[in-house]
């Protein structure tokens, strides 16, 4: 019942979707959105989706320290979880905690191959093995195509699929199919596009590729003062 | 007397474990004819290196305390301070480099840049200390001087420079070419006393010409003169070139590396010129107190005796003439008969005797001017302490004192051992900053923390032969806590009425958990049931149940009770016997609220170069610790965990093997969590066992 309760909160519904189906091995999933929109609570809300049904993450951050993020979560969490009592609420969490894994790079430090090493060391020493992989933080800008075939490849390998946050600026239109410009030349690597678009004081949820047709979906938002989803009244 | 203190170096000689430093030291009072016959760290005589004046120190083969002593060498007076490389004496390391205006890094030519490395160059960094590198070991078997320069730069992040190329290496190691003068020394007589200079072997014109061209390079950064004279390509002349390198070592922006075997007598006479030439004197560091009277406002200090006086004392010894107090003197000048004030306490104090010490010996001087170290007798102080004129209100910083990292109980053998254990450690903890003491309120138990298993070990074997105390040292045992789950009623009636003043309480309510605090109490009794006076009483009752549980006897968090009900007797009812009614009715829900064993859990952190962060994982993982994540810095990671205080005793010793020392953990609490079942069912038998013999 706890499960079903928390996986209503779960933003890949706007993808007409359970969780697990949502993108395959090697699959990869993007969101995007202007800086302060929500691209972080939304990817962490699509981690605790995960999380609820007991798939293991591993939140890498190009931004944040592992403090940082571990208190996104928390915060995210509690506001799933806000009319729940506080030790249902304390104990469900130490059952979430196992099956995360963060790790945060410096943004100029990070690689294909860096990551595949630390992987290699978390799955050998029998700490973790994750089967999705949240990425925030990673820089659109420049050429980052091979880097992006790479993870694929690495991701297919270690049967993975993986969430990116995409940020687009302001000066830069998309193209004219919608596509933002960040992924307008990468976009055939991933199977599920989901923007985040504020129109006046909403946020929009709007599945660009990947999910249904938004006209026949239940529209999502986010709560622009929680950045929690929330199904459109 | 400035131009005294121009010819003054205070330096020490830091360095990881086993590169040399005492050694070194060695060679350099033998050179200066400071001592006159040298002697092994761990030689077959039996008598050991000069600073390593401590029985223990001799048979392992250790430096275990700093010992400071002084030599003379063209005209300079060197004032050193050697120090130990075990990361357990860092302390030792800490206060000599508060006080010192220079230092030598000597680095092993076979192991490199190694842990203590890191953890000294941090030490100097910390401390603004100009230092020069000296490349030990050269006559070593994998010795390779090139490649410690490459880890200075890369693992040290320094602007390391060779100042000299090796004649040879390993077991054909003959001597040094120095690449300012251009000239290849080798180390003559039976103890190399003879340095011989000669033209630069054929075979190393071509290299020698190279690294100089490097020297000049990045010296020329530190001199518009220089830059120029390489520019026109006019010859360079040496002093043009030293005063370069000077510059830049003053500033910290050059680490000019020297190489040798001091084992083998290789090499020390250039390094001892190097002090003298690159090094700075008292007059070359600014040194800044802070002014009381201004808000702590910095104010530069004046290496000048005329000056008053601004001391700084940053060593204890306790010993059979009472406390040794090293002091460094910044300003002015401490002579014997002053009356100087401890800038912390506000004392006043008059100084005795005057000594200036060489190793374990010291000799009687009438004073300690501006920019020297010495030593008063008869001072109580603390380490850090300032001391300074009357009427002058100013402080210096203290050096900084790094949180233990290990812990253990220690219990004496017997009664004498208690007394004796005693004066040991107040002694120990005064003496050394980082080794604390403290008695546990819980349990009882004298914990004792340091930095590491060699250096507790090290204070339980100087109690047993310096003060005669046998003690029995083990873990320390963990603060588990107690706590109920589930809801449990209560309907207790305390009654003692068989004549005479009877007792007579009841109380009627529940427990239930709760998720944040120890305990709360509520009130709900409605219509005077209890009389408002007992309320308190039962309160008390129960609190008292709260500090050792029914159960495991652990004190009990997470608690509400909350009492609704309950009866009295006009005559017998009285806050004894409410007290004893809510005890009893306490006990008797407790078990029935399915209580559970919680335990400390720390967040540990663990600092460790990136190649070792699997094995690191591992190691927590395999103590029931749960990782947090992971924050990859470059070389190093840094590993957040959460893992329970009683799997993390000898943590320190596994992660050093694990890691060669390179890796660092902190360790703080974080939060009580329940203990997995297995482990429950173990403290219960083990309290059960406890409780038999007690019986």
């Amino acid at each position: 019942m706890v499960r079903e309760e928390l996986s209503r909160h779960n933003p890949l519904r706007v993808l007409g979707r359970e969780t697990q189906a949502v993108l395959s091995n090697g699959a990869f999933g993007a969101i995007t959105a202007r800086a302060g929109v929500g691209k972080t609570s939304f990817l962490i809300q699509v981690a605790l989706g995960y999380l609820v049904e007991g798939i293991d993450v591993l939140h890498v951050s190009l931004k944040d320290p592992v403090d940082k993020v571990s208190l996104w979560y928390t915060e995210v969490f509690r506001n799933m979880t806000e009319h729940w009592g506080r030790k249902q609420a304390a104990d469900y969490w130490e059952t979430l905690l196992p099956h995360r894994f963060i790790m945060t790079y410096r943004a100029e430090g990070f690689s294909t191959d860096t990551l595949a090493e630390r992987l290699t060391d978390l799955s050998e020493q029998g700490v973790f093995t994750p089967r999705v992989l949240v990425i925030d933080g990673f820089r659109f800008d420049g050429s980052i195509r091979d880097t992006l075939l790479a993870l694929r490849a690495l991701a297919e390998i270690r049967s993975l699929s993986a969430w990116f946050t995409v940020r687009i600026h302001r000066h830069d239109p998309p193209r004219p199919d919608g596509m933002p410009a960040p992924l307008a030349d990468v976009s055939e690597l991933f199977e599920v596009i989901i923007q985040l678009q504020p129109l006046g004081s909403e946020v929009h949820v709007i599945p660009m590729k990947g999910g249904p047709d938004p006209l026949q979906m239940p529209q999502m938002m986010l709560d622009p003062s929680t950045l929690m989803v929330k199904h459109r009244e | 007397m400035t131009e005294q203190t121009n010819r003054v170096r205070n330096i020490g000689i830091s360095a990881h474990i086993d590169s040399g430093k005492t050694t070194l030291t060695e060679r350099i009072l033998y050179y200066t004819q400071r001592i006159h016959t040298m002697h092994d760290v761990k030689g077959k005589d039996g008598v050991g290196a000069t600073m390593d004046s401590m029985e223990l120190e001799k048979e392992r083969g250790i430096t275990i305390a700093s010992a400071a002593t002084y030599c003379q060498w063209k005209g300079h007076t060197i004032n050193i301070i050697d120090t130990p490389g075990h990361v357990d004496f860092t302390i030792e390391v800490e206060r000599a480099l508060r006080v010192l205006d220079g230092a030598i890094l000597v680095l092993c030519a076979v192991g490199g840049v190694q842990s203590q490395s890191i953890t000294v160059n941090q030490q100097m960094k910390r401390y603004n200390v100009p230092n020069i590198a000296f490349v030990n070991k050269c006559d070593r078997s994998g010795a390779n001087p090139f490649r410690v320069i490459r880890q200075l730069k890369e693992k040290l992040g320094r602007n390391a420079v060779a100042m000299q190329i090796p004649i040879g290496l390993e077991a054909s190691f003959e001597g040094v070419v120095d690449l300012v003068f251009m000239k290849a020394l080798y180390f003559d007589g039976a103890n190399g006393e003879d340095v011989r200079t000669e033209s630069i072997p054929e075979r190393l014109v071509s290299e020698a010409a190279t690294y100089r061209e490097h020297l000049l390079d990045t010296a020329s950064m530190f001199s518009d003169a220089l830059t120029e004279a390489i520019l026109e390509e006019r010859p360079i002349e040496e002093d043009l070139l030293l005063d370069a390198v000077r510059s830049g070592t003053l500033s910290r922006g050059l680490t000019p590396v020297f190489m040798g075997s001091a084992y083998k007598n290789k090499g020390v006479q250039p390094l001892l010129d190097a002090v003298t030439r690159l090094l700075p004197s008292p007059n070359d560091v600014t040194n800044m107190a802070f002014d009381m009277d201004k808000e702590e406002t910095p104010v530069p200090l004046a290496c000048d005796d005329n000056q008053p006086l601004v001391a700084l004392a940053f060593k204890l010894e306790d010993g059979k003439y009472g406390q040794l107090t090293y002091l460094r003197v910044y300003q002015g000048k401490l002579a014997k008969g002053d009356t100087l004030h401890n800038a912390r306490t506000g004392n006043k104090v008059k100084i005795g005797r005057v000594v200036r010490m060489h190793a374990d010996q010291m000799e009687d001087i009438e004073s300690i001017p501006a920019g020297y170290i010495g030593a008063l007798f008869g001072i109580d102080c603390a380490s850090g302490d300032t001391f300074v004129s009357p009427r002058v209100r100013l402080s210096m910083s203290s050096m900084y004192v790094p949180n233990p990292v290990i812990s253990l109980a220690i219990s004496p053998k017997d009664h004498k051992s208690e007394i004796n254990m005693s004066k040991a450690l107040g002694r120990f903890a005064k003496e050394d900053p980082t080794f604390k003491i403290f008695v546990d309120p819980e349990t009882k138990e004298t914990i004792i923390s340091g930095m590491g298993e060699l250096h507790l070990e090290i204070y339980i074997e100087r109690m047993r032969r310096e003060y005669h105390a046998e003690v029995e040292a083990g873990m320390p045992q963990v603060a588990y806590r107690e706590t109920i789950t589930q809801r449990a009623d209560f309907d207790y009636i305390h009654k003692k009425q068989t004549g005479g003043a009877g007792q007579y309480g009841r109380v009627v309510g529940y427990l239930e958990p709760i998720v944040e605090g120890d305990f709360i109490f509520e009130n709900q009794v409605r219509g005077g049931a209890i009389p408002t006076q007992y309320i308190p009483a039962c309160e008390k009752g129960f609190l008292n149940c709260i500090q050792k549980g029914p159960w495991m006897e652990f004190p009990v968090t997470g608690v509400r009770v909350v009492l609704t009900d309950g009866a009295s007797h006009a005559v017998d009812s009285s806050d004894m016997a409410f007290q004893a009614a809510a005890r009893s009715a306490f006990r008797q829900a407790y078990l029935k609220a399915k209580p559970v064993i919680h335990e400390p859990v720390m967040k540990v952190v663990v600092e460790t170069p990136a190649e070792y962060q699997g094995p690191v994982m591992g190691s927590l993982t395999q103590r029931r610790g749960m990782i947090v994540g992971s924050q990859d810095e470059g070389f190093q990671s840094v590993i957040e965990s959460q893992v329970p205080l009683a799997e993390m005793f000898g943590y320190s010793t596994v992660l050093r093997s694990l890691t060669q020392g390179k890796a660092q953990f902190t360790m703080e609490f974080s939060t009580y969590k329940p203990v997995p079942s297995a482990i429950s069912q173990k403290l219960v038998e083990k309290a059960a066992e406890d409780r038999k013999h007690v019986a």
